[in-house]
């Protein structure tokens, strides 16, 4: 059955992945940075409760269990995976007010915030620990709203918020390409993490386009998905040619 | 009729059916929904059209462009990296992405203040016009110069590789003090090493591209030292597979299991504080199986055999001193490196067409001890990197030329005269300028010599970020007066009798000198992204307006009417230097740059280098190489003469040449059984800035917790100690002592205690406030007895269940 | 008998009682309610389509390069012209003075205002599927006066603003996307 994961979507000419390579990421937090500029993740005083704070890209340590000195560790930065399995991702199967959809042109996953009531349903079927909460109304110190892009509106309280691959980068590119006379369904675009990660760790692009790095980095000897076990089928590849990382990936985060 | 009770139920009943045939319950649910998302406590952030400006980040030496996204050409929402920038290339580090929070952090000095109370008082300050402000520091400045006190005026800058501190350094000469300082640097100790032996002053860049095999001492590559978005960069190009190109090997050499340790392709795990000792192994394996660089050795190095010295006594060479001091099995012993891996690292070396050595200790902000840096450059002299075709190279930190001399007046001729305070007399002499900080402020906090009148803080925080923090504040209450230009009110400034805010560097047009570690002559400009928000001024201008105000040879010495005419200066002697070129991403390879071959100008003449500059791209040329040294023997010095000159001529042979020389920390072992070593990281800012909000949300829950920061130990310490995991425990040095939680982690080496940098801060914001402790506050400065600069390695530490 | 009388002008009785609710209600909802939920405000400046026939529409309702709509256009746009009075209008005269000289914005009290949660590409619209601005916008060419301003009290959007049903409406008629993304940001 999940062989043929893209045959139940429909016919589009793309679909978006990303390839994170874990042999050039060296976890300095850049890509988590960027992500939450750029999409308004609100931050508190205290970020170090895990399971009450506001993250899209979290990056996790992963560790070899070796003793001193052959102890290593790995960071691996985590999205959103876009879970492309047949039907439904996790999340939108159990969503009870189609707040969260995935869109068969793109295979975005998308979350609508205020659609969105806040039941969790989502955050409880996401293997991944993706989404989070909104807890607390999202509050910045007064000088700081002056920040805050108006490219993706804030969140509330009550609400869960994930990682979109920037997709108002993607419809700002679909419009560019509409003025350009060119094609807006087939245009490739950067979101904010592969945009600012300094050693080009991250690749991000159209799957469905054999020519493209993501595609050609898709089928890498080295790559790997997290979970795969499970079937969720996520759009999120991983690259590493260190067995003790590439083992870790079918245990849980 | 009356209306009973059925008739108004009849009533109701038509009233609900009429009811529902209107919009009334339809549209209000409708409404509702949407009035919901309009809390007004929910920021709606304003539209408009959004633009980009690029400038070149300030935050750190690295020299990063970065680009920043206006809504309505004045509201910045975004800094990335800039693309089209050469070395950086579209990349930026966690800080550089949130250096916004800066910008609009609400700890910002919004105008000049005046301590009002009593010294340290943060609520003592009340604002005061510029005007006032700066009438006040002139007639310091005024009745000091008057009164032949120039020299106790004192400046400490951060900003180190800038014109402002050539300004810094030009108007304290002028006004006749020589106690300008910079914070400290690891370039502090290196360019004394580098001028002793080459006799040139010089920081030592690295040939990262070139080289195929990196044994890297200590240097956290990955974790911010030299320049870190363009280390980062070299990385990933380490990392691509190239076909038929090997990759570059990367040999880590540390006691603790870094991230850059991590990423290595091997890890060599030593004794903290040892990698020194092992260097001097490895160079003991080269000369004893003669694996060295000979035709090197034998053309360009001096003190490498036995000499005579001008008294005529013979004088035992480097060869002989490290075949006798520093045998594998000593050497093992000192770094707990075994003697196989020794002989193999040394084997592994000599075989590599282009080997590079590297060394370093935390963001590149520590100076290290003289004769380990000497040990070194030594390694690298004789794998022979330091020829022409080699991996090393020698940039100069103004390869165009200084501004122009400044005028000395009498007062400044007297001034010049007198010795900075607290410096030892031992300092060598050589070409590279001499930074004593903490010498400085011990002699200033224990009032010995002479007084300090006045303080200038600009861009430093040094009352958190120094080493021995308690020692810092006492000197700052010991100046007479304090005159900080902090953007912020950080730990420092609350000291501060005056504050005279700076743009931030967001705000300001400046500029950056010099890429640290990389093999390349670098200059760029930083442009303003945005209008400054509130009342301040740059300090180069309010610098120049002091200067005008003092008179004399002072006013003379600076010429120019704004910061922005200094700049232009600098430019203006690039551009007439005729090399280099304006460097964009894709058209520039950084690979392509080795020394010897200067690049053509891609620019007319200096208004438009000028131009190109403040659109956000950077000037780079390739340094010169290094065919000639300029010692007393014309040659490398791995004997340096100098140094020789400067201790006593008739001082021991090894105490001129490169040696392991650990300075023993302070306490008893029976006392303080464990070491502690503080570690860096990118998610932490441990300097002039504070961690972001941004940058907080990356730490994980085993690093901080709530209030609690955890050191790391391994499990077997924690078993000796009877503590378990996530365990409260005490951790005291002679320094001091903290509370702390402990994480059991083998990337630590039994009986070493690992701390985190850039926590617990007193000043600024509650999202910065009481997180943990400050690892400056509980470490040991050693001061180098040749240089007097302060090396940190470790400190004798104890840890007890809390 | 009598009680069956009673009966029967209880009932008609009740009916009367049904029916004054009912209108009642009726009445409410469609006279009443709408003028109770909005309320009627007035632009800060009349500005009138009309009376710039000299300029095209696209001088100040244009596509900026990155693909995204201008919309509205800034009172630099009006500064353009109008940096000095160009006739006696007492309504110019409050646009030179109050607003071009001191650069302050003009609080536009936009008809078709959507939340920040939206996403409307114009791009698609007009460019890509050539639908006429009317089709949505009123057609402001004729317009000798600007139309009141109705803001509904529990949202604060104007009572044209469209709501996503149509906007679904048309997508599905056209067979066009209904993605979250393409509209929610």
């Amino acid at each position: 059955m999940s062989g043929s994961a893209h045959s139940e979507h429909a016919e589009s000419k793309v679909r978006y992945g990303m390839v994170i390579d874990l042999d050039k990421c060296t976890g300095c937090g850049a890509c988590s940075v960027a992500c939450q500029q750029e999409n308004n993740v609100s931050f508190r005083p205290d970020e170090s409760d895990k399971l009450r704070t506001l993250s899209w890209m979290t990056l996790y340590r992963l560790e070899n269990g070796a003793g001193y000195p052959d102890y290593r560790a790995a960071m691996l930065p985590r999205p959103c995976m876009h879970c492309d399995s047949p039907h439904h991702s996790p999340c939108t199967f159990v969503c009870p007010v189609n707040a969260t959809i995935r869109d068969e042109h793109t295979g975005i996953v998308d979350h609508v915030a205020v659609r969105c009531i806040g039941c969790r349903y989502c955050m409880v079927a996401c293997p991944y620990h993706a989404r989070s909460f909104n807890w607390w109304d999202p509050k910045w110190p007064k000088s700081m709203e002056a920040m805050l892009t108006p490219e993706v509106s804030p969140r509330m309280r009550g609400v869960v918020e994930k990682c979109t691959f920037c997709h108002h980068r993607l419809n700002l590119a679909r419009d560019r390409a509409r003025l350009n006379g060119e094609d807006p369904d087939s245009v490739v675009y950067t979101p904010a993490c592969a945009e600012v990660c300094p050693t080009g760790a991250i690749t991000f692009g159209n799957l469905k386009d054999p020519n493209s790095d993501v595609a050609k980095l898709a089928k890498d000897p080295r790559a790997f998905r997290l979970l795969e076990k499970l079937h969720t089928e996520p759009k999120v590849y991983y690259l590493s040619s260190a067995q003790w990382i590439r083992r870790q990936s079918d245990n849980g985060l | 009729m009356s209306l009973g009770r059925r008739a108004f139920l009849q009533f109701v009943g038509g009233a609900i059916g009429g009811t529902l045939l209107t919009p009334i319950p339809w549209k209000l649910a409708d409404d509702s929904a949407i009035w919901t998302q309009n809390w007004s406590w929910r920021p709606s952030p304003e539209r408009g059209e959004i633009t980009r400006v690029r400038s070149v980040c300030q935050l750190c030496p690295g020299g990063c462009g970065i680009t920043a996204r206006l809504v309505n050409g004045r509201r910045a929402v975004a800094v990335t990296g800039n693309e089209a920038h050469a070395l950086s290339g579209g990349g930026v580090c966690p800080m550089g992405a949130s250096s916004l929070q800066y910008l609009y952090a609400p700890y910002r000095i919004q105008q000049p203040l005046k301590q009002m109370g009593s010294r340290g008082d943060s609520k003592g300050f009340k604002p005061v016009s510029w005007a006032e402000a700066l009438k006040e520091v002139t007639a310091k400045l005024t009745k000091l110069r008057s009164e032949g006190k120039s020299h106790t005026v004192a400046c400490l800058t951060g900003q180190k590789r800038s014109t402002m501190a050539r300004l810094w350094k030009r108007f304290l000469t002028a006004y006749g003090s020589p106690n300008f300082y910079t914070m400290p640097d690891a370039a502090d100790s290196m360019r004394l090493a580098v001028a002793l032996t080459t006799g040139r002053d010089a920081e030592v860049g690295f040939l990262w591209d070139k080289a195929t095999y990196v044994l890297n001492f200590g240097a956290p590559l990955l974790e911010g030292w030299g320049s870190p978005v363009y280390l980062q960069k070299v990385f990933g190009r380490w990392q691509t597979e190239k076909p038929g190109v090997p990759r570059t090997v990367l040999v880590h050499v540390e006691s603790r299991a870094s991230l850059t340790a991590s990423k290595a392709h091997r890890w060599i795990a030593c004794n903290p504080g040892t990698e020194a000792a092992l260097a001097l192994g490895i160079a003991h394996v080269l000369v004893r199986d003669k694996l060295y660089d000979a035709a090197f050795v034998a053309e360009k190095v001096f003190g490498f055999e036995d000499w005579t010295d001008a008294t005529g006594a013979q004088r035992k060479g480097f060869r002989n001193v490290v075949l006798a001091k520093y045998g594998v099995e000593e050497t093992a012993k000192i770094t707990g490196v075994a003697p196989q891996t020794i002989q193999d690292l040394a084997r592994e070396l000599a075989k590599q067409k282009h080997a590079l050595v590297v060394w370093g200790q935390d963001k590149g902000d520590k100076p290290n001890s003289l004769y380990h840096d000497l040990a070194f450059l030594a390694l690298n002299a004789l794998l022979g990197t330091l020829t022409p075709s080699g991996t090393v190279v020698l940039v100069p930190p103004d390869p165009w030329g200084d501004l122009p001399e400044p005028v000395l007046d009498t007062e400044a001729y007297r001034g010049a005269g007198q010795t900075a305070l607290g410096r030892p007399s031992t300092v060598p002499r050589t070409k590279a300028p001499v930074n004593t900080v903490l010498p400085f402020l011990e002699a200033l906090a224990s009032g010995s010599e002479y007084p300090v009148e006045l303080l200038f803080i600009h861009e430093a925080n040094p009352a958190y970020s120094l080493p021995e923090t308690a020692l810092v504040t006492q000197a700052l209450q010991k100046a007479a007066m304090v005159v900080s230009f902090s953007s912020f009110m950080d730990e420092t400034t609350q000291w501060a009798d005056i504050i005279l805010p700076n743009h931030t560097a967001l705000e300001r047009l400046d500029d950056v000198i010099g890429l640290p570690g990389a093999p390349y002559v670098y200059y760029a400009l930083a442009s303003p992204i945005v209008k400054p928000l509130y009342d301040t001024k740059g300090t180069g201008d309010v610098l120049l307006n002091l200067a005008a105000a003092v008179g004399g040879g002072v006013a003379e010495s600076h010429p120019w009417k704004t910061y922005e005419e200094v700049l232009k200066a600098t430019v203006a002697s690039i551009a007439k230097a005729g090399t280099g070129l304006v460097a964009t991403a894709g058209s520039f390879d950084p690979a392509s740059v080795l020394p010897g071959r200067p690049l053509q100008p891609n620019f007319k003449d200096a208004a438009d280098l000028w131009n190109k500059l403040k659109a956000g791209a950077c000037w780079v040329d390739a340094p010169a190489a290094v065919e000639s040294f300029a010692t007393p023997s014309e040659r490398y010095e791995l004997a340096c003469q100098g140094l020789m000159v400067s201790i006593s001529p008739t001082a021991a042979d090894d105490l001129f040449m490169p040696r392991f020389h650990p300075l023993k920390p302070s306490g008893e072992e029976s006392e303080f059984p464990l070491l502690l070593v503080a570690y860096a990281s990118l998610m932490l800012s441990e300097g002039y800035v504070p961690n972001t909000p941004f940058m907080n949300k990356l730490l994980p829950d085993d690093v901080l917790r709530k209030q609690d920061v955890f050191v790391e130990i391994h499990p077997e310490t924690a078993r000796t100690l009877g503590l378990a995991d996530k365990a409260a425990a005490v951790l005291k040095t002679p320094r001091g002592e903290t509370p702390v939680r402990v994480r059991l982690t083998t990337a630590v080496k039994p009986g070493v205690v690992a701390a985190p940098q850039g926590f617990g801060h007193t000043a600024y914001d509650e999202y910065v406030q009481q997180k943990g402790f400050n690892a400056n506050s509980l470490v040991e400065v050693q001061l180098d007895p040749i240089t007097g600069l302060g090396t940190l390695w470790a400190t004798r530490a104890q840890l007890r269940r809390a | 008998m009598g009680e069956v009388k009673k009966s029967a002008s209880q009932k008609g009785a009740g009916i009367v009682f049904f029916l004054a609710g009912f209108i009642g209600a009726l009445l409410v909802g469609w006279v009443v309610f709408p003028n109770v939920l909005y309320s009627t405000k007035t632009q800060p400046i009349t500005f009138l389509h009309s009376s710039h026939q000299d300029s095209n529409c696209e001088d100040c309702h244009y596509f900026r390069d990155d693909g995204s709509y201008n919309g509205l256009p800034k009172v630099a746009k009006c500064a353009e012209c109008h940096a000095e009075p160009m006739g006696d209008s007492p309504e110019e005269k409050k646009l030179v003075e109050e607003y071009i000289q001191q650069e302050r914005e003009i609080p536009w009290l936009v008809y078709a205002w959507q939340p920040d949660n939206v996403y409307f590409s114009h791009a698609a619209h007009t460019q890509q599927q050539g639908i006429e601005c009317v089709r949505c916008h009123r057609d402001v060419t004729k317009e000798t006066k600007n139309p009141p301003f109705k803001e509904n009290r529990l949202t604060g959007y104007s009572d044209k603003t469209m709501k996503m049903v149509e906007c679904e409406k048309c997508h599905a008629e056209h067979g066009a996307s209904n993605a979250c993304h393409l509209c929610h940001k």
